[in-house]
């Protein structure tokens, strides 16, 4: 490794190839071709591979209820987590002083606490014989387990909801780091309200971690298929669980490619209008 | 490995390090125009000039830390001009230092030993020489972020000098230091190129520290050498405007030559060979004389004393020439307080040795 | 005066809400860790005495002892792979310019933000289709892809602040550039490094839907855990999540503490 000094720049690249390698080889390749797998059909259990779009018009016709279900629910969620984020991170970043560190720290700790770990705990919480029901019952409050915490799509949400939390706290928390304390008293100082220091000042400055959080949330509640599977029952079937069922015993890819793409496309369309739309609304 | 210490056997003459026709660009801006230098062995050469006249780029050419786009870099007659800076005879003192946190005093200042893969034992004494030579002794075995900025400025010296190099690399070493420490860390610069007698390279944009250090100045701007020499030349006859601005304070007078004379504004009138045109003539204030006779030196123009501030060791005089020009002079005769008052006449005299005439522009 | 005490009800109530989202996001983890240690057949209250009934029974399975196997396997695999990688990237995108750099990085994250459901079986679909067997081989491939943003965004971020003169330093005294990396900026980028790999080995023992797609017959601990949620109801869930909470918990919280990292 004599290196002369003109070696830097090819080394640069020599660094960058695995790590390109991965991303292409088990990225970009793979799904370019589950892509091109949505234009093709299945006949006897194997691939035909002539160009079709009959997949994505089977998906439009069968599958639009069901995908505007999906978007609805995790619309619902991206917004509540990403709410709730907010305040939570308002709250530490300016309203708690010391103790910010430790529910930070929470937060932090439930971020790595384990998909399923989740997803059961929120099982065996709001199940008909679960700790939710058994604790109301001993404490007198009803006289026959509640039914209806679970296996509906409020179920999911709050199951989402708790999942992705973590995930929404720390873009916004980053982006309310760099908001100095110097404008906010500036602000103040020169007669805003708290609550107009928060919108003219605070809010503008921490967009980019809302769209963050809210795209983040929405993309992975859209997409999820274990939290319906688990506490949602049968009113609540996203669009996941019907991919992966075309993935198991009902066997066809190309459906399944048609329905992830077209799910995915909506996904990044709603999310681009949404962004355009907060954007625009700041700059007012 | 050689030592640095050895005389000079080609005679003070000879050039250690020399750049012909070297240039760099940054995406088409230039950072060094294409130029050429000769660095004397022995020397202690200062680089100075502002910010982004390209010095620093200069100094990581010779120390290999980037290609130059044309000519050629030669040090003790080789060519290095492909080299990286592991196989350079040159070693570097880092703005900032570059010191390793994960190593303690002794540890840093061995690593290039290390590198060279020098025996042990010899590796110990030469690093104990250095120790003592930048005066680190009992701060061996702390961690650099344990040691004030001198300190650890020596370290990145001991670091540099324990490798002997042909040529050692200072770039802007004193920056990050106060202006009391600098001056110590001044006077101990000169202290061990003088016990060492090796060539220094600074580069540094404190003109002070320059005349201070070196015994040679090259004085750069918008990636041009201006003016190289010894710092006496580069003070007393600065090549052009930029180089008496930049050193010290300057007095100009706009004169005009004709046939071998020089006649300024003000009408003093001397003779100075060159072409017919517009000159500018140079001044130190300290060369200036004030008097109250017109014919006390061979040069003098009349003026008004316009202010006469008391600063200890010396006198500061503003004077204005009739064109509403001011001047400003130095004198330690205390006493003219007594001869010429604010508002009243004065002249202005000095001898044409004590002048430097550029002509335009 | 009414505007100070409009100003301590605000804090109230800000602090009440932060600790009750708090408690919404620790809540649901104690009570399953809780239950690990619970008598209960059924995971209800009351709780009826500590027991280490679950522990004893999980650690009879001998799938259990498959799964946590298969996990590690995975799990340091990845750690390893995906750290060396990760870095060799993040040092070059922190000595590229900015504006080429963040775009880059950018896009290399994106795996982290298409729904796992759909690069999980991406993958399996290019296993498939390529004839690739799946197997622990094809998972360690698998989680690659979304372990080495992770790596790259924390080192990278590391190297942004990093003082390069003490690299310059050492190959100014003869060491050549891989020499001055193992020497010089290794040591002292090394926590931020050991944090990363510890954060993916978190995220390769936590995945559940990736693996899922592209593991042949065996399992990994979610995958295990999955199948004991979908067949049975008994509170060995809570013990086999416990561990895995611990470890994937315990794993980030050294990650945390060796790269101080606050917030």
């Amino acid at each position: 490794m004599n290196a002369t000094i003109g070696e830097i720049g090819r080394s640069r690249s020599i660094l960058l190839a695995p790590s390109a390698l991965v991303f292409i080889g088990l990225f970009v390749l793979p799904m370019l071709y589950f892509f091109l797998v949505s234009f093709w059909q299945v006949s006897l259990f194997d691939l035909d591979r002539t160009f079709t779009v009959k997949n994505y018009i089977r998906t439009y016709q069968e599958y639009l209820g069901v995908a505007g279900f999906t978007f609805l629910i995790a619309g619902i969620i991206a917004l509540l987590t990403t709410l709730i984020a907010l305040g939570f991170a308002y709250a530490v970043r300016f309203k708690v002083g010391r103790f910010g560190t430790i529910l930070l720290f929470g937060a932090l700790i439930s971020l790595f606490g384990g998909y399923l770990a989740k997803v059961y705990a929120w099982k065996t919480i709001l199940g008909t014989n679960g700790i939710l029901n058994t604790a109301l019952l001993n404490l007198g409050v009803i006289d026959e387990p509640i039914t209806a915490f679970i296996f509906n799509p409020g179920a999911v949400v709050v199951t989402l909801t708790h999942y992705l939390l973590p995930l929404a706290i720390l873009p916004i928390y980053g982006s309310l780091r760099g908001v100095s304390d110097l404008t906010i008293e500036a602000a103040r100082d020169l007669g805003s309200t708290p609550i107009a220091t928060f919108f003219n000042i605070i809010l503008p400055q921490c967009g980019s971690g809302l769209i963050a959080s809210f795209s983040f949330t929405f993309l992975i509640a859209a997409g999820d298929y274990v939290t319906p599977r688990l506490v949602g029952g049968p009113s609540t079937t996203m669009i996941g669980n019907y991919i992966e069922s075309l993935f198991g015993f009902r066997f066809d890819w190309p459906l399944g490619s048609a329905m992830s793409f077209s799910t995915l496309f909506c996904c990044v369309g709603i999310l681009a209008v949404t962004s355009y739309l907060l954007i625009k609304a700041q700059r007012r | 490995m050689i030592d640095v210490a050895v005389t000079q056997p080609d005679g003070p003459n000879e050039a250690l390090v020399r750049l012909r026709n070297v240039s760099k660009s940054f995406a088409r801006i230039v950072a060094v125009e294409p130029l050429d230098l000769d660095i004397r062995r022995g020397d202690f050469l200062a680089i100075l000039g502002p910010s982004g006249c390209g010095k620093t780029t200069l100094l990581r050419m010779i120390g290999g830390f980037l290609m130059p786009d044309t000519g050629r870099i030669e040090i003790d007659g080789q060519d290095v001009t492909t080299l990286g800076p592991e196989r350079r005879p040159t070693n570097m003192v880092f703005q900032g230092y570059g010191l390793f946190p994960h190593m303690n005093v002794e540890q840093n200042i061995a690593y290039g030993l290390r590198m060279a893969k020098v025996p042990k034992a010899e590796s110990e004494r030469r690093v104990q020489k250095v120790i003592d030579l930048v005066r680190l002794g009992e701060l061996a075995r702390r961690a650099p972020e344990a040691l004030s900025g001198g300190q650890q400025q020596r370290v990145a010296l001991a670091r540099a000098l324990v490798m002997e190099p042909k040529v050692l690399l200072l770039d802007e070493p004193l920056a990050a230091l106060d202006l009391q420490l600098r001056k110590v860390m001044q006077d101990e610069l000169r202290r061990i190129h003088a016990s060492i007698g090796g060539t220094f390279v600074i580069v540094t944009h404190d003109q002070g520290e320059a005349l201070g250090l070196a015994n040679r100045i090259a004085v750069m701007n918008e990636g041009r050498v201006v003016q190289a020499g010894s710092p006496e030349d580069i003070y007393a006859r600065p090549a052009t405007r930029f180089v008496a601005n930049f050193i010290g304070d300057a007095n100009l007078f706009t004169g005009q030559r004709q046939s071998g004379h020089v006649t300024l504004a003000g009408g003093a009138r001397f003779p100075d060979a060159g072409g017919d045109g517009v000159v500018f003539v140079i001044v130190r204030p300290e060369a200036l004389k004030p008097s109250t006779r017109a014919d006390e030196f061979p040069i003098s123009l009349p003026a008004t004393l316009v202010d006469m501030v008391y600063l200890g060791s010396h006198l500061k005089l503003k004077v204005a020439l009739p064109g509403g020009q001011e001047v400003t002079v130095h004198d330690t005769d205390l006493s003219l307080r007594e001869r010429i008052q604010p508002g009243g006449p004065v002249y202005l005299g000095w001898s044409a040795a004590q002048h430097r005439v550029i002509d335009e522009p | 005066m009414s505007a100070f005490s409009g100003q301590r009800v605000s804090t109230w109530f800000w602090r009440g809400f932060a600790i009750l989202v708090w408690l919404f996001l620790l809540s649901p983890l104690a009570i399953v860790i809780l239950f690990s240690f619970a008598n209960n057949v059924v995971t209800t209250f009351p709780m009826n005495g500590v027991s280490l009934r679950w522990y004893d029974l999980l650690f009879d399975n001998i799938y259990f002892w498959d799964a946590l196997r298969n996990s590690l396997i995975v799990a340091g695999s990845v750690g390893v792979i995906s750290t060396i990688i990760g870095t060799m990237a993040a040092m070059a995108l922190a000595r590229m310019r900015p504006k080429i750099a963040g775009p880059s990085m950018l896009a290399m994250a994106t795996p982290v933000m298409v729904p796992p459901l759909m690069v999980g079986i991406a993958l399996m679909v290019l296993y498939v289709s390529v004839g690739i067997k799946l197997s622990l081989f094809t998972v360690v491939l698998s989680h690659l892809v979304f372990t080495q943003p992770f790596v790259i965004l924390i080192v990278h971020a590391r190297m942004i602040g990093f003082n390069y003169a003490a690299v310059e330093s050492a190959r100014d005294l003869g060491a050549s550039p891989l020499k001055a990396f193992f020497t010089v900026t290794l040591p002292i980028i090394r926590p931020t490094i050991i944090g990363a790999a510890l954060i993916t080995m978190a995220l390769s023992l936590d995945d559940f839907i990736i693996t899922f797609f592209t593991i042949a017959g065996g399992n990994t601990l979610p995958t295990f855990i999955w199948g004991m949620i979908r067949t049975q109801t008994d509170p060995t869930i809570n013990a086999i999540a416990t561990l895995l909470v611990g470890l994937t918990v315990g794993l980030s919280l050294v990650a945390m503490a060796v790269t101080r990292y606050r917030g």
